[in-house]
């Protein structure tokens, strides 16, 4: 007996030790999972259980370079519908279609047309996560949203709430400076996800003009709202509240007065020219002017800042309120329309023509081979007999003529300008190609310093960068696409061309206009701004200021620039001047203008007109240049446009205009709406 | 020698044995048990907590110390001319479990449904199949030749092919430990017990591999070793399980603050992975309370078994210590991700009326053989 119960203790002691191992073991295992790896599970409760809601905060507003509100957010209402609600109680193809005919017809009903197909297909867009709210239509009435709470019943999941939107007190005014917003596209996003003001699928974005560009700054901090939600996605609790920050103000250096002006002078110099006739002696065929559509720009030359912007053909910012349709958007991109959305100043490719003349001969000068001490210098006169046939020319094309073949006589550097002789240039650009003390891209380094054939970084999208040809360039196209560009040899009539700003020349008018202010200023290329300053939109504290970025210095000593200002002076003010009949009443003691007219051929098409003037000529604040698509020659339809703009600069006659909206004066002014829906009105007047 | 138990000055006395300790930590157990139940019943409306499991396991807790007192004041001799008729009926009841009378939950045929509350007759047939083999064992000295170890594996086989049938894979492996436990005490050969150990493992396998097993149970067993723990399906469970007991950390989230625990998460809450909710809320500090206190419940069987006056009294406290032992180290361990998912109740903790009166009675039985070792 004693043997079995010592066997018996033995085997009971096994029995603990196998217990006391158990309890080890988990030991060891809980106290892995919950003092080392504390962290690590915590973590993965959190992201199991915490959805964050977002909420957007309000755009900055832009302000012209008064203070004066260009853009502005306004409440509207907006017809929701919670997918929460649709995912748990319209789980049908049926009930959606339902739901969707009957919220058509009665917004339709409420002169808010919808259709139902659209409805259906934004309850069935799968950027919406499942605590979205899907917006159906915006701007609602007040009676609307009554009617609605009345019958809820008939509309699950359907809510209106207030929301902000942009709103643009002078209606469609500067429409391709200021651009505008829609929802982030996909691409956008991917971009975008590792922004600190994190977007969200449905969330607004600037799209082109200053919105687009200055989109890091407008942007307000998202809100957001943490919920607690089971396994079911119910919530059961609520977290941390964020509110959203607003995002801040844009100053721009446009002056919303003088930017309507110069719209509607573009404007009515297209309109004046379609009533006229093209009774150019060489290409007209006294048909009437197309002149579709042309491009103007004013800066101060002083720092390049950009006072005013137009393109015509422009179009209204307002239709992109709530979303844009399809067939409305093509019909701003479509070419044969002049895509209304394209911004000319800077999008718009032109062969400068004359206008460019200034820069060849700085080239001229730049490179040596025109000096005040060799035999070629800015007071050597030429010989013009009104065509120039190039020496030694063995076929192709061997004479090069003056606009209507005009004779001019003896003419120097200056009265070259003035008179706008192109034999004279034909000559300087025949010296380039035989000169054997400068190099053979000579001409284009030269005109290359005024930032010709590159971006000139304004900070607006879609700048395109121009273009100096060159035979290297030449030949690397003709490599390319054979078919198009045929010839791949540089000859001496490509130089000819370039000098005069035609053939392959590319500008766009603000590359044009910066070259002249570069002219004006002394010799500082700027990189042209077009903010002043972003402004903090509750302190009206100046978060960031938009200081003139000089990009190179050029070497413009009296010897080299006294003879082209002299020259463009003369332009409007000298006997045989191209512009003096534009100029003819013009108060030149007020504010005295220097220019150059120009007029480029287009294959195919009528004439461009060109004008880029600068004044005070002695101390010069504005640069003002204007092109317009087939209208002729530059003196007779550019010029004018100028000259006037210029004349109500000088006689101080630009209107001050007052916001057209009149909306906008019942409007409550808000900046944003908070977290709990509570409209922020943190300052009305935008002035500091 | 007196047989009162009032009899306080007879050093012999049962009353003179009683041990506090055990019944100290099963009460404190089932008080954890029922704090931890509501927290993950009452749901998340403050106005409007949902006490039926508070007040349900709180009257399955009273009724299972009642219980619980009357098996320790019953003399455990009384068992052994008692055990085949418990033996008895617990066969009926499984056999009747698994006729209409019997309804299924989770996809086994295990409940009595009687006046709205669910018995399971399983859980009442592992005592009975401990007393009737410790009856059985305690006749031989030690020694268990092959005929006589047949017998003791035919005494639970039978009981545990019914369970089989409804399927419960859970309660067949708290057999399997009981049986274990018992045969190794009773004096069972090593060289039998090894040869168990390995048929054990072929056939398991072999029912693995085999269409016995419904695919879920089947998944619960081997996620554990292939699964991915953050899948959903089977691996998802334990995955959420782990995650709650890891959210916890050291001092826990608080009572009634668990995130996992309130988003309704982790399943079966209430039942097999209650210990999530004292992990979450608790954190480690709460897990080695119960620890703590499962170790102090182990220990003293373990002594009671050490004590006992006789082979049938050890017998008995060693099948409640092997019971115990091996579902608190399944249920937390399963909730820990050491273990396959088995649906095994946490004693004294999960909700449940019949594993809580099956447990208050188990710890009466281990007071009783401890409080007659001098009578």
């Amino acid at each position: 007996m004693a043997s079995v119960r010592d066997s018996q203790a033995f085997r009971l002691n096994l029995v603990g030790i196998v217990a006391l191992s158990l309890f080890v073991a988990l030991f060891a295992r809980l106290y892995s999972l919950q003092v080392l790896h504390e962290e690590q599970f915590q973590a993965a409760a959190v992201s199991n259980t915490n959805r964050t809601l977002s909420t957007e905060a309000p755009r900055g507003r832009i302000l012209d370079s008064d203070g004066r509100i260009l853009v502005d957010n306004k409440s509207t209402l907006v017809v929701f519908v919670d997918n929460f609600v649709l995912a748990d109680q319209l789980n049908s193809r049926q009930d959606r279609e339902q739901l969707a005919l009957r919220l058509a017809t009665a917004l339709s009903d409420n002169g808010v047309l919808t259709k139902v197909s659209s409805i259906l297909r934004e309850l069935e867009d799968a950027k919406y996560g499942p605590f979205d709210k899907i917006p159906i239509a915006s701007g609602v009435t007040e009676e609307f949203k009554v009617w609605l709470k009345e019958r809820d019943f008939q509309f699950p999941g359907v809510e209106i709430e207030t929301e902000s939107i942009r709103f643009y007190p002078y209606g469609a005014a500067a429409s391709h400076v200021l651009g505008y917003i829609g929802p982030i596209n996909q691409d956008e996003l991917e971009l975008r996800t590792t922004s600190a003001k994190a977007y969200q699928p449905a969330d607004e974005i600037g799209k082109a003009g200053v919105e687009a560009a200055f989109e890091e700054v407008l942007r307000g901090v998202p809100g957001s709202q943490e919920i607690i939600v089971d396994a079911k996605n119910r919530i059961v609790g609520y977290g941390d509240i964020l509110s959203p920050q607003p995002g801040s103000d844009i100053q721009l250096t446009i002056d919303i007065d003088l930017q309507i002006e110069v719209e509607e002078e573009l404007k009515n110099q297209l309109e004046a020219r379609r009533l006229e006739r093209d009774n150019n002696k060489l290409t007209g065929d006294n048909s009437f002017f197309v002149a579709p559509a042309g491009a103007a720009v004013v800066l101060d030359p002083n720092g390049s800042q950009i006072l005013a912007m137009a393109s015509y053909p422009a179009y209204d910012q307002r239709e992109f309120i709530g979303g844009i349709s399809a067939a409305q958007f093509d019909a701003l991109t479509d070419k044969d329309a002049h895509a209304p959305l394209n911004n000319r100043v800077i999008q718009g490719l032109y062969a400068p023509g004359s206008t460019f003349k200034p820069f060849t001969a700085f080239a001229a000068m730049n490179s040596g081979l025109m000096s005040d001490r060799g035999e070629l210098t800015q007071y050597s006169e030429l010989f013009d007999p009104g065509f120039f046939t190039l020496p030694g020319c063995d076929g192709g094309k061997c004479e090069f003529q003056n606009a209507q073949r005009t004779e001019y006589g003896l003419v120097d550097l200056r009265r070259a300008l003035t008179v706008s002789s192109d034999v004279y240039f034909y000559r300087l650009a025949w010296f380039f190609e035989i000169s054997p003390s400068v190099r053979s891209a000579a001409l284009q380094d030269g005109v290359r310093a005024f930032g010709f054939g590159r971006r000139t970084g304004v900070p607006l999208a879609y700048e395109v960068a121009g273009l100096v040809p060159d035979a290297e360039l030449k030949a690397a196209r003709h490599e390319d696409i054979p078919e198009v560009f045929t010839e791949g040899n540089w000859f001496a009539g490509d130089t000819l061309n370039t000098a005069i700003g035609q053939g392959d020349m590319g500008v766009t008018p603000l590359q044009l206009a910066n070259a002249y202010a570069t002219l004006a200023n002394g010799g500082t290329l700027y990189s042209p701004n077009i903010a002043k300053t972003a402004i903090d939109p509750a302190t009206r504290e100046i978060e960031i200021d938009y200081q003139p970025r000089a990009l190179a210095e050029i070497y413009l000593p009296p010897e080299i620039r006294d003879p082209l200002i002299d020259g463009l002076a003369g332009v409007t003010t000298q006997e045989g001047g191209t512009a003096v009949i534009a100029f003819e009443t013009y108060p030149h003691d007020l504010l005295s203008v220097a220019g150059k007219t120009g007029t480029s051929e287009k294959f195919g098409k009528q004439d461009f007109a060109l004008f880029a003037g600068f004044g005070p000529v002695e101390n010069p604040e504005y640069v003002v240049v204007m092109v317009l698509e087939e209208a002729g020659f530059g003196s007779e339809s550019a010029a004018p446009g100028v000259r006037n703009i210029f004349q109500a600069l000088a006689t101080d006659s630009i209107p001050i205009r007052e916001p057209i909206d009149l909306d906008y004066l019942n409007a409550p002014v808000i900046v944003g709406i908070d977290a709990t829906g509570n409209e922020l009105a943190l300052n009305a007047d935008p002035t500091p | 020698m007196s047989r009162t138990l009032n009899g306080s000055r007879d050093p012999n006395a049962p009353w003179y044995h009683l041990d506090p300790l055990v019944a100290l930590a099963a009460v404190a157990l089932a008080g954890l048990g029922i704090a931890s139940i509501y927290s993950a019943t009452r749901g998340t409306d403050p106005l409007d907590y949902n006490t039926f499991y508070l007040e349900r396991q709180t009257m399955f807790v009273v009724i299972g110390i009642g219980m619980g007192t009357v098996a320790a004041l019953i003399d455990y001799q009384r068992l052994r001319m008692l055990s085949p008729f418990l033996y008895a009926l617990s066969i009926v009841l499984l056999i009747a479990v698994l006729s209409p009378l019997g309804s299924e939950v989770n996809g086994a045929q295990a409940w009595f449904n009687f006046a709205g509350f669910g018995i399971q007759p399983s859980e009442f047939a592992k005592l009975a199949v401990i007393v009737m083999l410790a009856n059985y064992l305690s006749r031989f000295d030690g020694d268990l030749n092959l005929r006589q170890l047949a017998v003791a594996l035919a005494i639970p086989a039978f009981p545990m092919l019914l369970i089989l049938q409804q399927p419960d894979v859970g309660t067949i492996l708290v057999f399997i430990a009981i049986i274990m436990g018992m045969l190794w005490i009773g004096g069972a050969r090593l060289s039998h017990i090894s040869l168990m150990t390995v048929t054990g493992i072929a056939m398991l396998a072999a029912v693995l591999k085999s269409p016995l097993l419904a695919d879920y149970q089947r998944d619960r067993l081997t996620v554990f070793y292939d699964g991915d723990i953050t899948d959903a399906g089977a691996g998802f469970n334990q995955g959420q399980a782990q995650i709650a007991i890891g959210n916890g950390g050291f001092s826990g989230k608080g009572y009634g603050l668990g995130d996992q625990t309130r988003s309704g998460l982790v399943p079966e809450q209430e039942t097999d992975f209650i210990f999530t909710v004292i992990g979450e809320e608790l954190g480690f500090i709460g897990s080695m309370l119960v620890l703590g206190l499962f170790g102090l419940l182990i220990w003293r069987i373990w002594r009671a078994a050490q004590l006992a006056k006789d082979s049938f009294g050890t017998l008995i406290c060693v099948g409640i210590l092997a019971m115990i032992l091996f579902q608190m180290f399944e249920s937390i361990g399963m909730t820990a991700g050491m273990m396959p998912v088995t649906g095994i109740p946490l004693p004294f903790i999960s909700f449940g009326g019949s594993s809580s009166l099956v447990s208050f009675i188990a710890i009466g039985l281990v007071m009783n053989v401890r409080m007659r070792r001098w009578q």
